[in-house]
This record gives structure tokens, sequence and C-alpha cells, in this order.
């Protein structure tokens, strides 16, 4: 332990004995071969699959054949192109509205006397519970142009407008609905932490608060809406489900459908998938490198050592319009949503002949629940997901807590190519990934395939750059004199870290783990290749719900999968405000 | 090319390897000695790529019979599961006993993996529903033509009628040719029974394509889409269940999907996994099938037919097997260029 707490030591510290000088490139040594195995080793692999037309467990590398085949396929395929335009479009568009939402949330809820605030912060986060394949099952169920629930209301109504979410329109929309939990997520902390004495020197110097906004608040912040739109941006890029339920009938392909249709093909085509895949890492690591030009040489530090409670403007009555917007967007994204589902998880069949037809009430019943329930896939499922979750949020969060305090607080060699390989996942979609993980770790000796414990690792290297970017905005913008002030008194380097690190990082810690545990519980792609019949996963079974074709038992299985995640993060919630309060209390 | 295969006329039996021991006639799922051993080893792995609730259902019939035996599944879409399978047989890591598939090519590819086995009837079974001595068709599914009650007031009644323009600008939905083993069989029937150029006629009134059978069977219950070719147990349950559906058997044929399923050489229950074919493919396996799940069968003297199914008049068409295999890559890519399928 002393080993490792030397090692992050900034150089400035004091001369130390021989272990302190090992200590740093042993750490480093450390972090890069978890890294290696969690990351590179299955990348290699996948570029292996990509530039061969052989499996390497199958056909050994004895077999090897590189061949550039699959990238000229897929480079010189116009269809590969549209996909890949469609996709940024899609997400750029959803990234787009998801900054507007989730900037003008996390500035309500933070900074504002608007009412019910706690009410708004935490109904916001709900979108992120829920699985992207049931969001756009619940989006198909409203915004079909011919079936859809809201086109069957305004037909009722008289209207003549028809909503059409099977169109770009309709992806751009439930993306930036869905997504804007990732940008407030970033920014709602960043704004808390941020000390107000700079916005009050703007407002001082005659600034309006509008401008105040705009020239001070969102500049200081720019660090987070940076990092939170790159996020959402990459998620997008690699989720399925909204594409697959609302691109699909419109014959609007983006890369993961495209990739998913090159595995789910009979043949399927592997190597053709890992070829694509490496192009959508390729656009990634674009955007991670622009990022990173961004904000190298700027501070961000708004964390001080002074004392400051954030400040709340008082709206006067226009804090009933920020409550009114928020009231829509609730509406938007939770209620109409969850009124789908509930009213497909309890009608047998999903078939209205008219508006009347919505309230036929011998139509409804429990029947999907009670056969949901009557599998005994479901508890197996649920209680193996729990598990993998807490086990990929508790490694996870560790390991991305001494990754992002290596990157941003330490100036150890190597730390540039830790940044680089835990930022790469980000990048690889998820159903290729799980390929990868297979053909790496299943030839691994010992009884490791098979297990939860395979699950939980390719679940925190999947997600290990979420994390670290999560927590790195929480590094960003604590100052280093207060660490200073520490070492300054004597403290060890570990002993800074409990007593000034942790706190002050604490919300952003809990607030990554929660992250992580909601991706783990979403997470389909990897797990398809990696479990077995003992270690089934909720995520999998909401697949064999939706392809079974029944939209009845996924809107069930989808229900009870949110209430779960929903009680859960509840106690989170109410256990890290306790546990706030009362460090809070005891400084 | 054209080739059609009565049920009634089917002629020869099975290759003499099938031959089954003698004792089993009389047990229709094994010896005494084999149950006894599957009932003692008490449980096994299951491979599909069958859809999960139907294959449960499945699995709790067979389980009236022999309680004694755990089945735990692992189900994974087609493509995806013959992947995991190649993987886990390369590391010596592969867990299932027995593998339910229904894309008898790329099963075939695989035979290497599957042990000798027959079942106590293999006598009974057409022989042209068989790609290996090892691999056997214990599910069979057919394909009707479903529509929604409520949407359609003059419903089709033969495959020639899904060319009618009044079924035009979408009203029809399709399942991809390049989905896997059951479309290409399906596709493949058009072309060489209906015509030549029916797909060009067909994809001429605008067809809504989907991935796979599941969702294009719920957007027709829906009213997404009005007509759909499907395969009949995809649609049967929801049938019987009282969604606003119905399917229909065409005079022109029904192209039937034989399963390839088979017993793996590295079974750690082989009893067990022998057993559990067994009883899928006897009588009474056939015959639950086809009552409770919408299956047909690729027994000789089928035991029971489904609703509308006249065998006076159903013809069943399976493809030539070195047919099913060679044509497979020029004409779905063929098919995608006229159904306007990106690939």
């Amino acid at each position: 332990m002393t080993a490792t707490s030397a090692a992050a030591l900034p150089a400035t510290t004091e001369a130390a004995p021989a272990a302190r000088r090992w200590a740093a490139p042993l750490w480093v040594g450390a972090l890069l071969i978890i890294l290696a195995f969690l990351v590179v080793y299955p990348l290699l692999m996948l570029f292996f699959g990509a530039v061969s037309d052989s499996n390497p467990v199958i056909d050994g590398f004895g077999k090897f054949n590189p061949s550039l085949e699959h990238f000229v396929t897929v480079l010189a395929n116009e269809n590969v192109h549209l996909a890949f335009v469609n996709a940024l479009v899609a997400c750029g568009g959803g990234t787009a509205l998801a900054v507007v939402i989730g900037l003008a949330f996390s500035w309500i809820v933070v900074r504002t006397n608007t009412p019910f605030r706690g009410f708004i912060a935490g109904a916001s986060m709900i979108p992120l519970f829920v699985p992207p394949l049931v969001a756009g099952v619940a989006w198909s169920i409203l915004g079909s142009p011919k079936t859809g629930l809201l086109n069957t209301s305004l037909k009722w109504i008289g209207i003549d407008f028809r909503f059409d979410f099977y169109s770009m329109s309709g992806l751009i929309l439930v993306f930036g609905f869905y997504y804007a939990p990732y940008v407030y997520m970033f920014t709602a902390s960043a704004l808390r932490n941020m000390d107000p004495s700079l916005e009050e020197a703007s407002e001082v110097s005659g600034a309006s608060a509008f401008t105040t906004l705009f020239t001070v608040t969102f500049p200081l912040i720019a660090p987070a809406i940076l990092a939170g739109s790159l996020l959402s941006f990459v998620v997008m890029l690699g989720i399925y489900g909204i594409p697959a339920a609302l691109g699909t009938p419109a014959n609007i392909n983006v890369l993961t459908t495209y990739i998913f249709k090159l595995t789910a093909w009979s043949p399927p085509l592997y190597n053709t998938a890992a070829a694509v895949a490496i192009l959508l890492m390729l656009v990634t690591a674009i955007l991670v490198w622009a990022q990173q030009r961004v904000l190298s040489g700027k501070s961000f530090a708004t964390v001080a050592g002074k004392a400051f409670r954030p400040r709340s403007l008082n709206l006067g009555p226009w804090r009933w319009f920020t409550f009114g917007l928020a009231l829509v967007y609730l509406f938007i994204v939770v209620i109409l949503p969850t009124v789908a589902l509930i009213i497909a998880s309890t009608r047998k069949f999903l078939f209205f002949k008219d508006f009347a037809a919505v309230f036929d009430m011998k139509a409804y019943g429990w029947s999907h629940y009670a056969s949901v329930f009557d599998n005994p896939l479901t508890m197996l499922s649920i209680w193996n997901t729990l598990k993998v979750g807490f086990i990929t949020a508790l490694v996870g969060g560790t390991l991305a807590f001494a990754i992002g305090y290596t990157i941003n607080r330490t100036h150890v060699p190597g730390r540039r190519l830790i940044d680089l390989l835990s930022t790469i996942p980000v990048a690889i979609p998820g159903l290729v990934v799980g390929v990868a993980y297979l053909w790496a770790w299943i030839g691994l000796p010992g009884g490791l395939y098979g297990t939860l414990t395979i699950l939980a690792l390719a679940f925190v290297a999947r997600f290990i750059p979420d994390t670290v970017k999560a927590l790195s905005t929480s590094f960003m913008q604590i100052h280093k004199e207060l660490e200073e002030a520490s070492w300054i008194c004597g403290r060890g380097l570990l002993g800074t870290i409990r007593s000034i690190m942790l706190p002050l990082a604490k919300p952003g810690v809990v607030a990554s783990m929660t992250l992580l545990f909601v991706l783990a519980v979403r997470e389909l792609g990897s797990s398809l290749f990696l479990y077995t019949s003992n270690t089934t996963v909720m995520a999998v079974l909401l697949l064999d719900y939706y392809e079974g074709g029944n939209v009845g038992k996924t809107a069930a299985f989808s229900l009870v999968q949110t209430v779960i995640l929903g009680v859960l993060l509840g106690i989170t919630n109410w256990l890290s405000r306790g546990a706030a309060q009362g460090s809070a209390r005891a400084g | 090319m054209k080739r059609r295969t009565v049920l009634a006329g089917i002629a020869g039996t099975a290759a003499a390897g099938f031959a089954a021991p003698s004792q089993a006639q009389q047990d229709p799922f094994g010896s005494k000695e084999l149950i006894a051993a599957a009932e003692k080893e008490g449980s096994m792995t299951f491979y599909t790529a069958d859809f999960a609730e139907t294959q449960q259902e499945v699995i709790k019939e067979f389980n009236k019979r022999f309680p004694k035996i755990k089945v735990a599944m692992v189900r994974a879409p087609g493509g995806q599961l013959i992947q995991r399978i190649k993987t886990e047989a390369a590391a010596g890591k592969l867990a299932a006993d027995v593998v339910n598939h229904s894309d008898r090519g790329l099963m075939l590819e695989m035979a290497d993996l599957f042990q000798d086995y027959a079942p106590p009837n293999a006598a009974d079974y057409r022989p042209d529903a068989l790609v290996s001595p090892k691999l056997w068709p214990s599910a069979t599914l057919g394909w009707a033509i479903a529509y929604n009650t409520q949407l359609v007031k003059n419903p089709p009644k033969t495959w020639m009628d899904l060319l009618k323009p009044e079924y035009k600008d979408k009203q029809i939905g399709q399942v991809i040719g390049p989905s896997g083993g059951t479309t290409w069989t399906r596709i493949m029937f058009e072309r060489q029974v209906l015509g030549e150029d029916y797909w060009k006629k067909q994809a001429a009134l605008g067809i809504s394509l989907y991935p796979s059978g599941a969702p294009c069977s719920d957007a027709l219950v829906r009213g997404e889409i009005s007509i759909a070719p499907l395969l009949y147990n995809i649609i049967y349950t929801k049938i019987a269940d009282g969604a606003p559906a119905e399917a229909i058997f065409a005079p022109e044929g029904v192209p039937i999907v034989p399963y390839a399923d088979g017993v793996t050489k590295t079974s750690k229950s082989p009893n067990a996994a022998k057993l559990f074919m067994n009883w899928r493919l006897s009588k009474e396996g056939q015959t639950f099938m086809i009552n409770k799940l919408g299956n047909i069968t690729s027994l000789k003297e089928p035991p029971a037919y489904p609703k509308g199914w006249d065998p006076k008049t159903v013809k069943v068409w399976v493809p030539k097997f070195e047919e099913f295999d060679k044509l497979r890559a020029t004409w779905i890519e063929e098919w995608n260029k006229t159904y306007g399928y990106r690939q």
C-alpha cells in the first residue's frame, strides 16, 4: 500500500528513498497491465478479425491471413457510406438537442429557485434507466405513422397533423430526449461545485443575468458540457435499440443496425462487422482527440479552498415557467412512454381500431406479467443482473478512481497512455466487443468462462471510459491547493486522497458508480456472447421477449426492470445524501 | 427446376443406418437403461436459436414425463449462436449437450461436433428432411399466409394473390431474405414454384421489410401491416390467444423448414441429451408441438395437423438440399436487389 500511495506522488514532492522511486513505474505498470488485459488484448482480437477472414480461436493465429479485403469492401460499400452519414446526422442532431435539454435542466435544478427541484432532478434521470430497446419500442407504440397512439388520439380529436417517428427527425428527437441526462449529470455537478463569486463579479460589473449565464457560467463549465456532449454523442453512435425500432421501418440504417445485420445474417459476417466497428472507432478517436485539443492548457478549477454555497437565482413568477418546462419534458420523456408501456403490458394485443378501443377495459389484464413471472429465468436473471451490477460498479468504480486520479492529479510518465487506453472502449459497439471478449477470454486457463465475473469484467472494460470521464470532471474541478495544503500539514498521499480527494470527489464517485451500475444492468451486446444458462441476465431475457415478437411481455419485463432500477437508485441516492449530510455536519 | 413434393406421395424409408435398436421399439422414448442413466445424470444444457418461450413450453412438457431431468437453456439469435458454438468448441468449452437450429446448411458445416445418434422412430421420418445422419428435425415449421382480420376485407387465398395491386403500398410485410434458413426456404419456393418473376412483381407493390419473423408477426397484429407470409408457429399462438389475425395454408404449396438438431460429441450428459431428443422426435413430442405450438412435422405419417390444414389439398414443399446450399448466395443477392434491401 505504501508503494502504491507513493506511486502517484507528484514529481515535486521531496526526494524519497528507493522504494518511492520505483513506486511510480510499478503503479503505472500495474494499471497498464490491467488495461492491456481489459482493453488491448480484446482489441487486438478485433483487429485480427477485421484484417483477416478467420476466427482467431477456431483457426488459431497460425492461419492468420492478413488482407485488407474487408476494409476495402467496407470503405467501398455505398450502404456503409449511407449508414455512416445517417449515424452522424442522427447522433449530431440528438447531441445538440441533448445539450440544450441537459444544460437547461441542470441550470433549473442547481441554480434557480424553481419549485420541486429535487423531484425534477430525480425524475429527469429516469430516461437513463430505460434500455434503448424499450425506449424505441415505447416510441414506436406512440409515434408510428399508421397505428401510433398519438396519431390515434389526433384523429379522434379531429386534427389532421400526424406524427411520424419512423423518420430521421423521430430518431433525433428520441436520441435527444433520452441522452440529455448524460449532459445533465456532467453539467449539474459542475454547476453545483462552481464558485459563485465569479458570477457575482460579472454581475457587479454590470452584466445581466442572461449575459452572465452565457459569458461566465457556461464557459466555466465548458469541460463538463464538452465531456457530456461527447459522451452522449459516442453513446448514441453505439446504440442499437432506438434506430432498430424507429429507423428500420423507414429503411434508415445507422452503423450499429448495419453491424447487427452483419452478425445476424445467415451466415454471419463477423469479420466485416469488425471492419465497420473499426471505422466507428476512428470517428470516436477523432472526437476524443478534438476534445482534448479544446481543453488542453486551460484550467477549469472552480472548487478552491474557500467555503461557498451554490447561488440560487430568484426567478420570481418566472419560476413557474421553468417548472412548467420541466413538467413538459417529464411528460414527454417519462409519462408518455410509461403510459405506452403500461398499456402495452396490460393489454392482450396492441391493436386499436379507433381511439375508443383504448378504453375498452375488457382488452386489459395481467396475463403478460403472470407469464413473465411464471418463467423461471425471470428471477434468475434479476438476481444475476444485480450481482453483476454491484461487482461492476465496485470494481469499475475503484479502477476508474485509480485511473482518473493518475491521469488528472499526477505527472507520472505513462499517464497519457493510460488516458488513451481507458478511452478506447467507448468507440467499440457492444455487439462487436462481445465477440472480441469471447475470442479473447474463452481460452484463458481457469474457470472464468461461464461465470458472472467474466460478464462483470466485460462491463468494467466496456464502460471504463464513461466512468473515468465522469470522475475526471470532478477531479478537474478540485484545486491543487487543497491537496498541497494537506501535504504541507504532513499527510501522505494516501491520507490526502482519503481525507481530501475522496470526500470532495464523493458526489462524482457515487454518481459514476451509479452510472456504471445502470449501464451494466442495461448492457446487452457484450452479455449476449458471454452468458450461459446459469448466468443469464435481464438484458438477454428482454431481447428474448422482443425477438419473440411479444410487445406485451417486452413492455411488462421492461417496466419490472425500470422499477427495480428506480428503487435501487432511490436507495443509493438516499444513502449517499445521508452520508454527505453526515460528513458535512462532521466537517 | 420446379419441384413439388406431395406429403402423401413420399416413398422410401430412412437410410439403414438410422435403424433403431429393437428394444426401443417397445418404448417410444428409449430403453430402460437409457432412461435410468439419463435420470442419474439429472441435467443437461440445451442451445437453441428458436424462440425462448416456445422452447420453454417444450421443456415443460418434457418434464411432465421426465421430471427428474433439468434442462438448462441458452438462447441466442441464429448467426450469433453459431459463432458461439464454433468458438466454444474450438476452445474445448462447448457447454451444449443438445443444439437446436433451423439452418441446416450452417449446422451441416459443424456436423463434426455432433455424435452419431438416431431416435427409436428413425424410420418414421422423411429422408428428405435429413441432411446428416447425426442431425434430426425435432422441430419442423411451415410457411403460411397471415392477415389482420380487422384490416383486410378481402383476404388472400393463394401465394399468387400476394401480387394483387389491391395490396399495394406497404400493406404486405415480409421477412428479409438473408435473415436465415427459414426465409431462404420460402423465397426459394417463391422463385422455383411460383415463377421466376414472382419477386419482381411483388416488390413492385411496395413491401415493408422486417429483420425477422417475430417483429413482423407483431406488426401484423398491431396493424402496421395487413398481410404477411409468416411461419405458422409465430402467428398461431397469437391467434389462439384471440389476436385479430388469421392464417391460411396456400394451395400452391407449404414450404417447410425441418430443423437440424443433434447431440454434441462432448456432451457431459449424453443419456439425458439422447432422451430429450428421443422425446422431442417421438409421436408424443411431435403431437404436442403441432397442437400447442403450431408446428408441422417431418414424420411421414403426421400424428396431427394444424388448424386449417387439409391433408388432401395441402402440398408440402421441401427444398432440395444441394440447391438450398448452392443457390443461396447468388439468389439472396438478387432478392436483395429486387426488394431494395441494403446489404
